[in-house]
């Protein structure tokens, strides 16, 4: 049954993309990204309510978990930000990434039909999860306003101002600082989460994967640092939060 | 009932006669008490811009209403031959459709019309000078209006240079009441840029110039300050716009005045304007990742690229009209 919400949810995900993606090729935005959205959020919903019914526990046990736990918080954080900041288009870029982590999950093997239920749950070890997990949601945001932010930024450098992308595109400086502010955002969650995950037991093999949270913390942080003390290109601060979300993807090899 | 337009436009009169048949906003209802007094219609709207001046009629014998018209404007032609348009029936009301749409206008697609006439109806039928041909054709005609510019592109674009920069603005800061200009020459060009920013709200303007006074006067026309020209480079940290239109024959802002000022700035988005011929500012000026450079032929040919679309999308808004027509007829 838990199968069933994600592929639901996967497909009404892909609705949201392609949809949004032909009406923007006839120069419009589609007002009912966001309903496709909601009703994938749903669904989703209802795929972590059964899978944590059947571990007992917060669902992050593996690696197909995790990749639905951040689709999940990726279109959660879209559906906060995205009418709050009237961030056209959002929804059209978001989508893309929700197919992409909930597809990886249904591969062959990631998810077991019937996982063991989880019996010594540490609260340290749930909050490190939940609030690692929903921080890359925030980060993952982050990282699709960046690449709003360069394809706008080549299409403005570059004088190529024709078609519906560029019309519904939200303007260069609201995508800068809502990038700024999901990364704050972000930041904050994954802070609580990796004190959570110092204050939890340790098993064998958990170094390398606290090591390369701790990379990732500081990455942002340097990012976020320098873009408030010294300043940065809109480019390179979209072209920094883009490339650390994709290389803070490899903290989960070491789950 | 019948109907009937009787018109005058740029396209068939020069502004001298046009202005003779110009009717202020105000006196709107005025005017069409009197166009049913002088042709004897049964209804009447008169619709005046500074493009056009346009009668009305719905009458039992329009032709004879026209006519008489015609006779009762005679001294405001004299000297003039050809200068009228006139439309009968489903002609006209295909007329109105236009006109409200914009497909009429000097600007293609401009959407000040649709209410210019709303305003010229509400005028007649506040006087009680409308009836229920008229109303149904009016009221019909702001549907189609709303259709046309809602289903095609045809408002879309900016066709004039400063609506070029203004619209290029609003894409790179949003609301540009966060947003400072410094206007670079006091010149004819850089002035309708900059009242243009003025106008959708930009924060504050700098007028630079190489002659004082001429800044401090066009500083003051956009309540704004001026700098001494020598000093234009320090104001450009705190600036997000730049339109630079000055007479001099060699380039004003270079490259390395950008990188002088990029920290100062924290790396913000700076958009440079130029206007001038032989060009300002230094092509290199673009390569500088935060900048977004435009000189006049890019900001010319986004224009002309906008009328062009406008032009495309024509035929769509007359298959609209026409479906629409039907209904109507």
């Amino acid at each position: 049954m838990d199968r069933w919400f994600l592929i639901a949810a996967t497909i009404l995900a892909a609705i949201a993309g392609v949809r949004g993606l032909l009406i923007l090729r006839h120069g419009n935005k589609s007002h009912w990204t966001v309903w496709w959205m909601i009703a994938a959020l749903i669904c989703q919903i209802g795929y972590l309510v059964i899978r944590g019914e059947m571990r007992g526990a917060c669902p992050l046990r593996s690696i197909g978990e995790i990749s639905v736990y951040l689709a999940w918080s990726l279109t959660l954080f879209y559906l906060l930000v995205g009418p709050m900041y009237r961030i056209s288009l959002l929804g059209v870029f978001t989508a893309p990434v929700v197919v992409l982590f909930q597809g990886f999950a249904l591969l062959p093997g990631r998810l077991a039909a019937n996982p063991a239920k989880i019996l010594n749950t540490n609260p340290w070890g749930e909050t490190h999860s939940a609030m690692s997990v929903l921080a890359y949601g925030a980060l993952a945001l982050a990282a699709v306003a960046g690449v709003m932010f360069l394809v706008l930024d080549r299409q403005l450098k570059e004088h190529q101002l024709k078609g519906g992308l560029f019309r519904n595109l939200p303007p260069v400086r609201e995508l800068l600082v809502s990038l700024e502010r999901l990364l704050w955002i972000g930041m904050i969650l994954l802070t609580i989460g990796l004190v959570a995950g110092l204050l939890m037991p340790h098993g064998h093999g958990a170094k390398a994967h606290l090591i390369a949270a701790v990379a990732v913390w500081a990455g942002y942080i340097a990012l976020i640092a320098v873009k408030r003390v010294r300043g940065i290109t809109g480019r390179r601060f979209a072209l920094g939060a883009v490339a650390l979300f994709v290389l803070s993807l490899g903290v989960f090899a070491f789950v | 009932m019948e109907l009937a337009c009787l018109g005058l436009n740029h396209k068939t009169a020069p502004v001298e006669v046009r202005e003779r048949f110009a009717v202020g906003s105000t006196k709107l209802g005025e005017a069409a008490l009197q166009l049913l007094e002088t042709s004897g219609a049964a209804e009447g709207v008169v619709i005046s811009t500074c493009n056009r001046t346009e009668f009305y009629l719905a009458a039992e014998d329009v032709r004879e209403a026209v006519r008489r018209l015609e006779i009762g404007l005679a001294d405001k032609v004299h000297g003039h031959d050809g200068l009228y348009y006139r439309h009968e029936n489903a002609q006209a009301a295909r007329h109105l459709c236009k006109v409200v749409s914009g497909l009429d206008s000097m600007l293609l697609g401009e959407t000040e019309i649709f209410g210019q006439v709303k305003q010229a109806y509400h005028a007649a039928h506040e006087a009680g000078a409308t009836g229920a041909t008229l109303n149904r054709l009016f009221q019909k005609v702001f549907g189609v209006g709303k259709k046309v510019r809602t289903q095609t592109s045809i408002q879309e674009g900016s066709t004039s240079i400063g609506n070029v920069a203004v619209e290029l603005a609003e894409k790179i800061f949003g609301h540009l009441k966060d947003s400072e200009v410094m206007v670079l020459g006091a010149g004819e060009m850089s002035r309708l840029t900059a009242k243009a920013l003025v106008s959708r709200g930009a924060k504050s303007v700098i007028v630079a110039n190489r002659t004082y006074e001429h800044a401090l006067e066009l500083a003051a026309e956009m309540n704004g300050r001026a700098v001494r020209f020598d000093d234009w480079l320090p104001v450009l940290k705190d600036v997000d716009v730049v339109i630079s239109s000055t007479g001099a024959p060699h380039t004003v802002i270079h490259a390395k005045d950008i990188e002088s000022i990029r920290r100062a700035r924290k790396f913000r988005p700076l958009f440079l304007i130029d206007i001038a011929v032989p060009r300002d500012i230094e092509h290199a000026c673009g390569e500088i990742e935060e900048v977004y450079l435009y000189d006049i032929d890019a900001l010319e040919q986004l224009a002309d690229e906008a009328r062009a679309r406008r032009s495309q999308q024509i035929a769509e808004c007359e298959k609209i009209i026409e479906a629409e027509l039907v209904k109507l007829l």
